[in-house]
């Protein structure tokens, strides 16, 4: 970054370039003062209204300034010599007080909500902590709910987040480290991981891909996101991103790195695979057992959400002879008055689902659930009863989309329901065949992709099977029979239980 | 982050599934004409068979290590002769190929889309290869390694199906067989073998090269399994005479097993949908291999821009015989001539010049 000028030694000259640069910035407040038992030393400080604690200022800065120090008198000398340490040394009250040499630096910190004090005579600006505006308190995810488990989320704070995880791993090998990205946007980006765990290589890749990003502004991590993944052309997010501070921790322990960005509660995780995104926080909070269940229901579903409305075409248009006599009669009594043939059925179904999801996620809360019911019921009742739809695609269709909903992560389903799609128009041109197509083309997208040089695939493709990492994907092992740290991530320190 | 080897299960799982491929559907049939109810005995010794050029290609690989064999291949026997081996390769792939895709066109014509052409077929599957043709071999050994569970459920599904109809009776006697009819009964179950040869590639990429011969004969020893048990569950199921008359009897077996009660009645399509992934994982890295051996001889360093006009050639080549007994007879000949030189001759020859050149050294 550019230097820019230096601060000047007039008080004055340094108030005109600030107040050039912040033309037109009406956020920004000046105040100038005069110090001293004969009023003869100026001051004056710069902020931006609103990102500032002012009780902060008022207290512990301009009283001392304005009241006390005009009590005290101090000796000549040391006035002419020192005034400036004086000042920052003797009067100000702040915790943190930092120095600037430039007017850039100075511009810089009063836009973070700092407080900038220029003392007329001297080359550099006291920079004082007073940062403070409104947040929102702590609240429970609305994403991620759990029946057992922490109640605590991420805020929009970056401060606030990291503290919720610094509770949680009291260990000062949990290193926070800040990065701040984007030109004009400045967001603050902290990049957490355990040091010893993690695997040295990993953290070099994110911090060098960190380093890379030039863009003006980092808005929600979505974009931070974006520009540091493996392949931003998949539909498949390549990095978990969550609310809850448990998860992250836990993700910390497993060697993993986890970044967080100012302004939005979605924390990232990285590197994530396949069963990562099958594992839910709440899964470690219930009995293994039944944890283990939900694992492989997940995965299950998993498959609905891909293969069924394709299957259904396969089986309808092209190769009846795959179910069972008595199945394939029943469907083809069904399909009997239905005018289209399945694929448009299908198609249309499915729009009409993502037409109720698409509107759901727009309006929350109580219209919301009316739009479910309405669209749920009424469309699909009324589209039987007119005989446009079979009952059974009705079936289909909402099977499929309540499997999708099962699955922890809503990017992943996402991704999914992409591949979806595409089996579905394969399997109206190929009948099974094309569904296996389909199959093949997402296996091989699958395969390829990587989440930080690690293969997304893993650990069923093959790394890590030695060591189990399935224990922990597949189903979940009770605490005291999990006694390392999955392999994927080649973490340092492997072991959990000693 | 650091580049992923290919771990040694991989390795397994990519010799498993490139072996097993198109030649399983009617390898117990053909050596039943053969060897009868011997025919077991073929499959054993055929894969046992492999073993020497598999421990030949190992070696070679320890020799040269972290490299493939297409390019170290011109320090052996020279740059103009490999250049000569290179070109035979690539005509072996691709004929082999066009060879699977054209059976594997006939089989799903035949059991799964009766009014589709069979060009429509080909070329989907070609499309669809190619995609995995363009990636390298660490993300081919994956799809393998993920294939393997798929091959492993089938096989295990398959045998419990059959076992309520199985007739024990119709595999004996399993002994009797005429010695002078092994050297044919051989030669005919090697090629249900080939494929193997991807190793000449993989086995660079390795991550532990210590113990690659033994998992690269696992990989076999597996093959030679699934092999058997194809070939006895077939076997007692039809009954020899009866195992003769067909075509693809590892297929129609699935439209005798019926089990009453049972949701799933027509095994078959399931069957034939799963060994799509099988054969897709058999060409897979053909169509890699044919890429890489281009790069070599045109010296690039990609090998992905190759492989779809690869496509246009091998769908050319599958399209050429005239029926399926043209495909069985011509097509298949031609495959295991170029088959001998690509895993029996280049190998050996590369392994005995480079001894030699060694022992000249020290």
């Amino acid at each position: 970054m550019e230097k820019g000028d230096p601060v000047h030694k007039k008080l004055d000259k340094n108030m005109k370039k600030i107040k050039d640069i912040f033309k037109n910035c009406d956020d920004v407040v000046y105040r100038q003062f005069k110090v001293g038992i004969n009023q003869e030393f100026s001051l004056a400080i710069i902020y931006v209204d609103g990102l500032v604690n002012s009780d902060a200022i008022s207290d512990f800065a301009l009283r001392p300034l304005l009241e006390t120090a005009r009590k005290v008198e101090p000796t000549p000398l040391t006035i002419r010599d020192n005034l400036y340490s004086l000042i920052t040394e003797g009067n100000i009250s702040i915790s943190e007080v930092k120095e600037a040499e430039t007017i850039n630096e100075v511009v810089d910190a009063v836009l973070v909500g700092e407080t900038a004090l220029l003392i007329d005579g001297y080359e550099k600006v006291a920079i004082l902590s007073t940062r403070g505006w409104e947040k929102r308190g702590i609240d429970e995810p609305e994403t991620e709910t759990v029946i057992r488990g922490p109640r605590d989320g991420f805020t929009e704070t970056l401060r606030t987040n990291t503290v919720l995880i610094r509770r949680r791993i009291k260990d000062p090998r949990l290193k926070v480290k800040m990065v701040e990205i984007g030109e004009r946007s400045k967001t603050d980006v902290a990049v957490l991981y355990i040091e010893d765990i993690v695997n040295e290589k990993l953290l070099s890749e994110v911090k060098e891909r960190l380093e890379r990003i030039k863009i003006d502004a980092i808005i929600e991590s979505s974009v931070l996101e974006e520009l540091i993944e493996d392949n931003c052309i998949s539909p498949f997010p390549q990095m978990e991103n969550t609310e809850r501070p448990d998860s992250v921790a836990a993700s910390l322990l497993e060697g993993r790195v986890a970044l967080i960005v100012d302004n939005t509660p979605f924390v990232l995780v990285l590197p994530a695979t396949l069963g990562t995104f099958m594992q839910s926080s709440e899964d470690y909070y219930t009995r293994w057992a039944i944890a283990s269940v939900a694992r492989i229901i997940r995965y299950i579903a998993g498959f609905v959400a891909v293969l069924a409305p394709g299957l259904y075409i396969a089986t309808t248009a092209f190769n009846p002879e795959l179910l069972p006599t008595g199945l394939a009669f029943y469907v083809a009594s069904t399909r009997i008055n239905v005018p289209f043939p399945a694929v448009v059925e299908a198609f249309a179904m499915e729009l009409t689902i993502e037409f109720l999801r698409e509107a759901g996620t727009r309006i929350s809360g109580p219209i919301g659930t009316t739009i479910g019911i309405v669209g749920g019921l009424i469309i699909g009742q009324a589209a039987v009863e007119a005989g446009i739809v079979s009952p059974l695609m009705i079936i289909v269709v909402a099977l499929t989309t309540v499997a999708s909903f099962t699955l922890p992560s809503y990017e992943f389903a996402a991704g999914l329901r992409f591949y979806r799609f595409i089996i579905m128009i394969l399997a109206a041109i190929l009948g099974i065949y094309g569904v296996m197509l389909g199959l093949i083309v997402m296996g091989t997208h699958l395969v390829k992709l990587n989440s930080f040089g690690i293969p997304f695939t893993s650990p069923f493709s093959g790394l890590g099977f030695k060591t189990g990492d399935l224990k922990d994907v597949l189903v979940r092992v009770p605490v005291s029979k999990s006694k390392h740290r999955p392999d994927f991530t080649f973490p340092k320190d492997k072991k959990r239980i000693k | 982050m650091e580049e992923h080897k290919i771990s040694n299960g991989q390795l397994k799982a990519l010799i498993i599934t490139a072996n097993i491929g198109v030649g399983i559907l009617s390898l117990p049939s053909s050596i039943a004409d053969i060897m009868n109810n011997a025919g077991w005995i073929a499959i054993v010794l055929g894969g046992l068979a492999t073993l020497p050029f598999v421990y030949i290609m190992n070696k070679l690989a320890e020799m040269y290590r972290g490299r493939i064999f297409y390019e170290y291949g011109k320090e052996v026997v020279g740059n103009i002769l490999f250049k000569i081996f290179n070109v035979v390769y690539l005509t072996y792939f691709l004929v082999f190929l066009a060879f699977v895709v054209r059976i594997f066109g006939e089989v799903i014509e035949a059991y799964l889309l009766q009014n589709t052409p069979i060009e429509v077929i080909i070329l989907t599957m070609l499309l669809a290869t190619s995609y995995i043709g363009r990636s390298d071999i660490k993300s081919i050994s994956r799809m393998a390694f993920l294939i393997l569970y798929i091959i492993a459920i089938s096989t295990i599904i398959f045998v419990i199906l059959s076992l309520p109809t199985l007739d024990l009776t119709n595999l004996f006697p399993a002994f009797k067989f005429d010695i002078k009819d092994i050297p044919k009964g051989v030669s005919t179950v090697f090629f249900s073998y080939v494929g193997f040869e991807i190793i000449l590639i993989a086995l660079a990429y390795v991550e532990d090269s210590k113990s690659t011969l033994k998992f690269s004969f696992l990989g076999i020893f597996y093959t030679i399994l699934i092999y058997l048990v194809t070939f006895f569950i077939t076997l007692s199921q039809f009954g020899i005479h009866e195992l003769k008359k067909q075509i693809w009897p590892s297929i129609s077996i699935m439209r005798e097993i019926e089990l009453p009660g049972f949701f799933i009645e027509n095994l078959d399509g399931i069957m034939m949908a799963s060994w799509v992934l099988v054969v897709f994982a058999t060409m897979g890295p053909l169509m890699y291999a044919s890429g890489v051996v281009l790069s070599n001889l045109f010296n690039t360093r990609k090998h992905n821009f190759f492989v779809l006009p690869l496509v246009t050639i091998v769908m050319i080549i599958a399209l050429i015989p005239e029926s399926l007994t043209q495909v069985y007879s011509t097509m298949d000949m031609i495959v295991r001539y170029l088959a001998i030189f690509a895993i029996i001759i280049a190998p050996t020859i590369l392994f005995i010049v480079s001894l030699l050149k060694r022992r000249k050294r020290v």
